[in-house]
């Protein structure tokens, strides 16, 4: 693990992605004081300067400007990142759970459960991650929650997938048979042995992750599948800029910041973790490095 | 035939019903009066329900209703789609040839360019095309793809006017409508061929340039990076050396031996670039208002209509699981070692 | 094969190229100059005029495949021209009977259907008689039998057609020689303009040669209220006199194509093709637009700011409607398995299911609401304000009837007052609900919890969106709140307006639990009061009531604007057309 932290840290460009995640989460964790919510309010519903439809551009009160509807870019950034943060971790928290039961239980078990548990994510697997998404936020409503439960449940056959396979790689190993032999329990031998050697690639595929989570919850708030209107959700915010993209007759860029704000903050993020996932990953040996880069397609849209 | 094959296609049914009970089970969240209409071929009126809610037995357990949905699945009867104004089965007929046009043209752009773009990467490795070629999958997964599409109506078609929206331009489209283009297959571009209105089949070509390349641009960028990967690992072998060091032209050993191996990774990625297709088909027709399925399903969900989402997921579902059968099977047909496992 | 490939993709190079330089060079020359080319946000449900009433099914073949006895005089819409009838009826040459009751068209001779044949004043009878017998859940038929046999359905309680309904049809509507004699049930000062919009004429024969309706009172049951649109005879047929022909609708691009009929009655038609699209995303309908490949694209205010300076494109901002904007305070709230009212009870989490039934909660709100920054962010100001139900350009609407103003202290005092002072004491909380995507709500409902939320900081107001399949059906649960909602005009007269939102006869007011017999007499007397001014003074008592009682907040009367390519020539609207557009004149150049 200590190798690994220097590697990651070692070379200038996944420092780089490291300490932009790190600004990310500071972010996050002082959004508070980087923009003041009202008292009494729900901090996550940005205020809004006025009511208008159209954007107007950055200015004193304003610094990134304000985007469709006159949501303060700035403060939804800023508040956003703390939803991109819930959203993606409660996802990946919640895939990486389901995945690590379900997943070593298959690889540990085989025979008759590894079947039906891998049956089970062929069916998920059968839907492209935003089809199941789409299908599942129109049947359950719109809403943060909604938004969650949809992308878990399009994400988590992946990492129960990825986790079979490196229970079935390690098991093979010495030291498991050594313990085995030493007479500890199946469950005991998987607690201890087992899944603590298998979870590094999780890491890796799991920030890898990070950002594909974030690409979906903006496809979904495209299609007005996402948050309610006004939740600090850099999806939606970068789903206002659809009318204002193309700017206005004559001004190609008149609404430059509807679109450039939302877009540079998924991108730094999405890209941050990419690299970062990139050189975790080239610390493990290269054929996890394979796996994990081809099971990253699906949930891609 | 081996036993893997064997148990390849007999899972296949498997996990279709498994893919309907997937849906199914979603449904259940709905109360039952949102469900009834999954259950008659055309609209009904709102008296009416509570009869379909009886006769399906809607408020009886999941299992007696999952077995009335089935079997009206299994007949093609997926109930009435009041956001298209038809059948479920009938809106699939209609908007279905449109989506498999699309799909197979930017499969087709997606496999060629990708493998071209990632062996160009690998030979001139650190030059100009592999720093492109990153750069491209970079930018290709890092913004939602709708930002593209947008971007790319707006230069192409709002700018310059070349790459129009929608599936045809208006005098084609008229053509079409007026019933004069004979329809084999539902494909323009087909159909047009077939017909020899070559002015039909290029104004389609046309109308099919923005929403593949939007598709590309997302969907190429990995493989991009693992055939390059790949070709790499190759180029380094044993017997790509030898037969450099026989003094084979470059570009005999790159055709006959290098790429070939490198083959192998970009078939087992196929299958996720074409279920990567089917999901992208929802934000890309919709940008280019395509009438596809993807359209057609993004404006259903916007507006509860539940018979159309359920037919357009298990539509998807059983393209996708059929299409990754087959790419199943070509991959152990050329990599013979899958067989054994 | 292989060599007219290649030949096809110099061509195709050659293609784009030229018409890139068509683009950047002339882009002011007409683009198909015959054909116009509409792009609208929604499709049609049916393009039969027995089904059609939203305004997407409207709009294709209102006026343009089936045309109506008499028509909108310019802009008016309380003056009339004859069309398949060659008098509008009026009292002084008697074609109004002296009781007003009686109403005489003399049909135009020699008018050709599509196929061939002559309207005769039986297709006449016939037509309107389909249009209000087939009577569809939720369609328009009501407009016509309402006045005509005092009816507003033609099926019972337990949805069985009403045996007598075809009889008292037969009688109200009589073919006299050349003549189609309409007698009402109760003076109705309305029935020309409802003759205006709905009585569109198609052939009989072609619907019974189509296997429709013979006209027969023993076969009506199996043609009344019929579930499946497509199952209707003219569903995607044309039966009509218009100046165009309905030639086809393709149902997966939902593009519907109406051709110039050479056979019309008046002179020709200017243009030769009519084509109806649907792009429901923005950027999509303004390229077309802006490209020149569209002349008319369907856009709200919301849409301006990014469309406003393309060069061709000529916007009109403040086009006339009949349009009335509010919401609605449910007085007796469905509680069962309802999230929108928190706790249920007035305890600072929620409200009581008759929260609304005190009036001070309701003057409170009225008067917290700021309708201007609403005018002016929703409507950018050509919104007219409101002070009543019926909207401005009908009789009834006065600029000086009273309504509340913004004010915040008045506010106050009336939430202090409400419900023995626990409602300032100890605060609310409910969520409000409005149908997704509708751009002047999602800001109204903004503004309004703002508003409110600014009185008392234990005042809370959540917002919710629901997508319009459920947000009706929501409300008409009883489930909802405070919502949203407004009325558009099927015709022309202020008692649309008055009967839809305040009398207990219709679907508002059950919903919001309102209920004034004292007005439903009054709405029913100012109906068949012939007297102008005696009408309009009782209008002015009505809305006097709505104001009194407040049940719903008038915002204001909407207008909509109108966006086209400036090369389109002989624009003129009406608040009665479905889309402002009125194409027979239109041509151009």
């Amino acid at each position: 693990m200590n190798t690994a932290l220097r590697t990651v840290t070692g070379r200038p460009l996944s420092l780089t992605a490291t300490l932009v995640v790190l600004a990310f989460l500071v972010v996050a964790a002082l959004a508070p004081l980087l923009a003041h919510p009202r008292p009494g309010r729900d901090p996550y519903l940005i205020p809004t300067a006025g009511f208008e439809v159209e954007p107007r551009p950055p200015n004193g009160a304003h610094p990134f400007g304000t985007t469709e509807n006159q949501f303060d870019l700035y403060y939804g950034l800023v508040w956003g990142t703390r939803t991109t943060f819930k959203i993606s971790l409660t996802v990946i928290g919640v895939s990486v759970l389901v995945g690590l039961v379900l997943g070593s239980a298959a690889g540990y078990y085989g025979g008759l459960i590894d079947e039906v548990l891998m049956r089970i994510t062929d069916i998920f697997l059968a839907f492209p991650g935003l089809v199941l998404a789409v299908v599942i936020v129109a049947i359950l409503g719109k809403g943060l929650d909604k938004v969650v439960i949809a992308i878990a449940a399009v994400n988590w056959p992946n990492y129960a997938r990825l986790m079979r396979g490196e229970i079935l790689g390690v098991k093979e190993r010495e030291f498991v048979d050594a313990a085995r032999a030493l007479g500890a329990g199946n469950l005991r031998v998987a607690a201890r042995h087992v899944i603590p050697n298998a979870i590094f690639p999780f890491l890796v595929f799991g920030s890898l992750d990070m950002g594909n989570v974030v690409i979906v919850s903006a496809a979904l708030s495209f299609l007005g599948l996402g948050t309610e209107l006004g939740y600090a959700d850099w999806g939606q915010l970068i789903a206002f800029s659809r009318r204002w993209i193309m700017g206005a007759p004559g001004h190609a860029f008149q609404y430059w910041y509807t679109i450039i704000f939302p877009a540079a903050a998924i991108t730094l993020f999405v890209l941050a973790w990419n690299i970062l996932g990139d050189a975790l990953r080239d610390v493990l040996d290269p054929k996890v490095r394979s796996r994990v880069r081809t099971k990253r397609m699906p949930g891609r849209v | 035939m081996s036993a893997y094959l064997v148990r390849r296609l007999l899972l296949l049914p498997v996990v279709t019903v498994g893919v309907t009970l997937l849906v199914f089970s979603l449904l259940q969240a709905l109360p039952p009066a949102s469900r009834a209409m999954l259950f008659v071929q055309r609209p009904e009126q709102a008296t009416a329900i509570q009869a379909i809610i009886r006769k399906y037995e809607l408020d009886k357990p999941a299992y007696i209703q999952y077995w009335h949905w089935l079997r009206g699945v299994v007949h093609g009867d997926l109930g009435y789609s009041p956001s298209a104004r038809m059948t479920v089965a009938q809106a699939i007929g209609a908007f279905f040839p449109a989506t498999v046009e699309l799909t197979l043209c930017a499969f087709v752009v997606i496999i060629l360019l990708g493998v071209w773009l990632g062996t160009k990467a690998a030979i001139h490795k650190d030059g100009l095309i592999d720093h492109l070629s990153r750069i491209l999958s970079i930018t290709g997964y890092s913004l939602p793809v709708f930002v593209w599409g947008v971007l790319l109506l707006f230069v192409f078609y709002g700018q310059l006017d070349w790459f129009p929206p929608e599936r045809l331009s208006l005098p084609a489209s008229l053509f079409v409508q007026s019933g004069k283009l004979r329809q084999y297959t539902g494909l323009l571009t087909v159909d047009a061929a077939l017909n020899g209105t070559w002015w039909i089949f290029w104004d389609a070509v046309r109308h099919l340039v923005l929403p593949v390349a939007t598709l590309t641009y997302f969907l190429a960028a990995t493989l991009v990076r693992i055939t390059r990967a790949a070709m790499l690992e190759v180029l380094g072998q044993e017997y790509v050396r030898t037969a450099r060091a026989k003094g084979l032209l470059e570009a005999v050993v790159i055709a006959r031996h290098a790429r070939r191996n490198a083959l192998i990774p970009v078939i087992t990625l196929s299958g996720s670039i074409l279920v990567g297709l089917l999901g992208g088909v929802v934000i890309t027709e919709t940008i280019f208002n395509f009438p596809g399925v993807g359209r057609w399903g993004a404006s259903a969900a916007l507006q509860l209509d539940i018979p159309a989402v359920a037919g357009f997921a298990l539509l998807i579902a059983v393209v996708t699981v059929v299409a990754n059968l087959v790419v199943d099977l070509l991959y152990s047909y050329i990599d013979p070692r899958i067989r054994l496992r | 094969m292989k060599s007219s490939g290649r030949r096809g993709f110099v061509f195709f190079v050659t293609l784009v190229l030229a018409l890139s330089l068509v683009g950047i060079t002339t882009g002011q020359s007409v683009k198909n100059p015959d054909t116009l080319v509409i792009v609208r946000i929604g499709a049609p449900d049916s393009l039969d005029p027995g089904w059609a009433y939203d305004v997407y099914s409207r709009e294709p073949i209102a006026f343009m495949v089936y045309e109506p006895l008499i028509f909108y005089l310019g802009g008016s819409t309380s003056h009339y021209i004859p069309m398949l009838s060659t008098n509008v009826p009026s009292a002084e040459d008697g074609t109004i009977s002296k009781d007003l009751r009686t109403y005489t068209f003399h049909i135009r001779k020699g008018v050709k259907f599509h196929d061939g044949s002559t309207l005769t004043p039986e297709d006449v009878k016939y037509s309107i008689m389909r249009f209000a017998l087939v009577d569809r859940d939720s369609g328009g038929s009501f407009v016509v039998l309402t006045p005509l046999i005092g009816r507003d359905g033609t099926r019972d309680a337990q949805d069985k057609l009403i045996p007598t309904v075809f009889d008292e049809m037969d009688r109200a509507i009589q073919v006299k020689g050349d003549d189609v004699v309409f007698t009402l049930k109760e003076p109705y000062s309305g029935f020309l303009s409802i003759m205006a919009s709905f009585s569109l004429v198609h052939s009989k024969a072609g619907v019974v040669k189509a296997r429709g309706w013979d006209g027969a009172k023993a076969t009506l049951a199996r043609y009344n209220n019929p579930a499946d649109p497509s199952k209707m005879e003219l569903f995607e047929k044309d039966a009509g006199t218009g100046p165009f022909r309905l030639t086809s609708w393709n149902r997966s691009t939902n593009q519907i194509v109406l051709e110039r009929w050479d056979g019309y009655w008046r002179a020709p038609a200017k243009l030769k093709q009519i084509v109806f699209k649907v792009a429901e995303d923005f950027p999509a309908r303004r390229l077309m637009l802006t490209s020149g490949d569209a002349d008319i694209i369907e856009v709200g205010y919301a849409d301006l700011a990014a469309l406003t300076g393309a060069p061709g494109v000529r916007i009109v901002e403040d086009v006339p409607l009949l349009f009335t904007q509010s919401f609605f305070m449910n007085m007796k709230i469905n509680a069962e398995g309802n999230p929108d009212i928190g706790s249920g009870r007035l305890d600072g989490n929620g409200i009581p299911p008759d929260f609304f039934s005190d009036i001070h909660v309701r003057r409170g709100i009225a008067q917290a609401f700021d309708y201007a920054s609403y005018w002016q962010s929703a409507w950018r100001s050509k919104m007219t304000p409101g002070n009543g139900s019926v909207p401005k350009g009908l009789l009834g609407y006065d600029a000086r009837n009273k309504w509340y103003g913004t004010d915040q202290t008045k506010a106050i005092a009336e939430f202090k007052e409400a419900w023995g002072g626990q409602v300032w004491e100890r605060g609310f909380r409910f969520t409000m609900t409005y149908n997704a995507g509708n751009p002047h709500r999602i800001i109204g409902t903004r503004i309004l919890k703002e508003n409110l939320e600014a009185l008392n900081p234990k005042f809370r107001v959540d917002i919710r969106s629901l997508p319009g399949p459920s947000y009706f059906p929501n409300i008409a649960a009883r489930k909802g709140t405070l919502y949203w909602l407004g009325f558009a005009a099927d015709f022309a007269d202020p008692d649309n307006f008055v009967s839809a939102y305040m009398h207990t006869g219709t679907n508002y007011a059950p919903q919001y639990g309102y209920s004034n017999p004292t007005l439903d007499k009054m709405i029913e007397q100012a109906r068949t009061e012939t007297d102008v001014l005696k009408r309009a003074a009782l209008y002015r008592q009505i809305q006097q009531i709505g104001y009194d009682d407040v049940p719903v907040v008038y915002l204001g009367y909407g207008t909509t604007p109108v966006a086209f390519r400036s090369w389109v020539r002989g624009w003129y609207t009406n608040p009665m057309f479905s889309l402002q557009w009125y194409y027979y004149p239109i041509y151009k150049q």
